[in-house]
């Protein structure tokens, strides 16, 4: 479970302050988080994932406490227990699908890319009927695709959390609808918990949760906070 | 490292125009002073080992260095030529006090080139030059007539010379027909490669290039009952005949015609262009310099290594030259790496980002930036040793030829 109490964070130029009383995500639930550009949504999960320190409060992934932990423990713990899709897929250009897949290996400090690995990143693949381009550049494929990729890269090692940030906003709707479909099918397949941030109503309904964000910001010392949300 | 080494080449191969353009840069900024090093190196030790093993060298007054030069490279042409008459007086201090062997040297012809193949030296000498280079014959023997010649290993293979094959001389002067005409000489044998200027010569005996010289001649016998078409001149009475232009020299000796060949003047005038002399003691050394002394002697007798030492320290200044210009090329280099890194950084700064936003630490990062320029190096190390070690192959001819 992630618990987060009274928890506090702001820019440097004090016009964004995000003040989250108290949120709970279950275990190997889907949520979705849904709000206007700039509600503090990314920040969110930028928290969770311990890209970013909290100013305030607390993080509890599990028995991490992320607050707590410096950056470099909040790297492995991020390394370790977080699968990360972004917007803009942040796929590694030189790379081909199958690196681009098992990319968390060759950067993480106790892993390195066995045949059990690769198999598994093939195996991914292949679950979202990617296996024929393993050996293409990602430069080569359509946003679908590309999407496709960074999502079986964020379900390498089997994390706890999936953090999706926007991972359809560059998408049609029918293929956004595709990929929703296939972060909650293999998260649900692997019990892990996502965290999916959205612009896109139509894709709520796939969750078991919805978070509207906007109540957590402050603006230019105007408190919108009203308590915890459900 | 593995992994890091991994990405960092995928990288490099991804970014293949801007890393062949780095390893390149940094391949020539490596290569120049190694080669330079490594040339020099060569050069100097392989000048000096033959200027050790040539004990004087007799010629005319004038360039010191231009005499021993010919004298142990056969390159350049001496000041001035000097005359048999020198050997004298060697043979006599030999004879008296002072052991010693002259070994004549004229050098003054090339054979024809060939398509492709330059023409090759020929070295008029005597017998025992051979021996005193430690040169072996590898097939065929040792050339003993008038007109006959062995060839050194690199003539051999440049020209697909076996025994039994001849060689045309060339002519020096091709638009004057008075002038001295190609002999026609015939390969006896072919020396095994002693890795050195000898490879490159062909060694005659020396009265065989006083007749490309046109010293020495053989034609058909004239008499008065001669064809008066070829007679400029008879004297019935003395028996004399003087024989006009449409007499023509033999260009080839065969041996239907070697006893007619027969050499006009005072044998002691016949020119030479250099005299090793290989004194037996030191003694002998010291007496045959001291012949040699007086400042108003028309022949200076010469100590090749001072010379070539002499040579070397010109050769040392273009060296430092060389390492000053290739500090300043190592220098750009680095500064503009140094540009390439920073902007490619900045150029990658999402990518990056992307890597710590997966949990990768900094040190790993910079170890990916590490392990490319650590890639470029070896690349670039690899690539400047092996174009080293072919310059180095070629290099010394060519440095040579340059110098002298």
């Amino acid at each position: 479970m992630i618990l987060i109490q009274h928890l506090t964070f702001s820019y440097g130029d004090g016009t964004f302050r995000l003040r989250i009383p108290e949120l709970t995500f279950e275990s190997g639930r889907s949520t979705v988080i849904v709000g206007p550009s700039g509600s503090g949504k990314t920040t969110l999960l930028n928290l969770i994932a311990g890209i970013l320190p909290g100013a305030g409060g607390e993080v509890n992934v599990g028995e991490f406490k992320v607050h707590g932990l410096d950056e470099n423990a909040r790297r492995l713990f991020r390394l370790r227990n977080v699968g990360q899709v972004f917007q803009d897929f942040q796929l590694i250009d030189y790379l081909n699908v199958l690196d681009n897949v098992l990319l968390p290996c060759r950067i993480h400090p106790s892993v390195s890319v066995t045949k059990q690995l690769r198999e598994r990143g093939r195996s991914l693949l292949q679950s979202v009927e990617m296996s024929a381009f393993e050996h293409r550049s990602v430069t080569q494929l359509s946003q679908g695709e590309r999407q496709r990729v960074a999502i079986c890269r964020a379900l390498l090692l089997s994390p706890r959390i999936v953090l999706a940030d926007e991972p359809t906003g560059n998408l049609d709707p029918v293929n956004a609808e595709r990929i929703v479909e296939l972060l909650l099918s293999e998260t649900e397949r692997s019990g892990a918990t996502l965290i999916m941030v959205t612009h896109d109503h139509s894709l709520l309904k796939y969750f078991d949760r919805v978070i509207p964000f906007e109540q957590f910001l402050e603006r230019r010392g105007v408190d919108k906070a009203s308590g915890g949300a459900s | 490292m593995k992994n890091a080494l991994y990405l960092a080449w995928r990288s490099l191969a991804w970014h293949r125009g801007r890393s062949v353009t780095i390893l390149l840069s940094l391949a020539i900024t490596i290569w120049l002073p190694i080669t330079v090093r490594m040339v020099l190196d060569q050069f100097r030790r392989e000048i000096s080992e033959r200027a050790n093993a040539t004990p004087l060298v007799l010629g005319a007054r004038g360039s010191r260095i231009d005499l021993v030069l010919h004298a142990l490279y056969f390159d350049s042409l001496p000041p001035a030529e000097t005359t048999m008459a020198e050997m004298e007086p060697v043979n006599e201090l030999s004879a008296a006090s002072a052991p010693a062997v002259a070994i004549p040297l004229h050098v003054r012809y090339r054979t024809q080139s060939r398509p492709g193949i330059e023409g090759f030296v020929i070295v008029g000498t005597s017998p025992e030059y051979l021996e005193f280079r430690n040169l072996h014959i590898a097939s065929g023997r040792m050339a003993g007539l008038l007109g006959e010649c062995v060839v050194g290993a690199n003539v051999a293979q440049r020209m697909q010379l076996r025994p039994g094959d001849s060689l045309l001389s060339a002519p020096r002067n091709a638009f004057n027909l008075a002038s001295d005409y190609p002999l026609k000489m015939s390969v006896v044998g072919i020396l095994s490669a002693a890795h050195s200027p000898d490879d490159d010569a062909v060694f005659t005996d020396i009265r065989t290039t006083w007749v490309i010289d046109g010293i020495g001649h053989g034609h058909q016998n004239l008499n008065p009952q001669t064809d008066s078409e070829l007679l400029l001149k008879s004297d019935a009475e003395s028996g004399s005949v003087t024989a006009n232009a449409a007499v023509l020299p033999y260009t080839e000796i065969t041996p239907a015609n070697i006893d007619s060949f027969h050499f006009h003047g005072e044998p002691s005038t016949f020119p030479l262009t250099a005299i090793i002399v290989v004194p037996e003691t030191d003694k002998a050394r010291a007496q045959i310099m001291g012949r040699y002394l007086s400042s108003n002697a028309t022949t200076q007798c010469l100590k090749p290594p001072e010379v070539i030492d002499e040579l070397l320290s010109i050769v040392f200044r273009i060296e430092q030259l060389a390492w000053i210009c290739s500090v300043a090329a190592g220098l750009v280099t680095s500064l503009l790496l140094g540009l390439v890194v920073n902007l490619s950084m900045r150029l990658r700064a999402t990518e990056m980002q992307t890597m710590f936003r997966l949990g990768c630490s900094r040190l790993t990062i910079a170890m990916l930036h590490g392990a490319e320029i650590l890639l470029l190096l070896l690349g670039a190390t690899t690539l400047a040793s092996a174009a080293a070690l072919f310059t180095l192959h070629f290099a010394a001819r060519v440095l040579r030829s340059m110098l002298f």
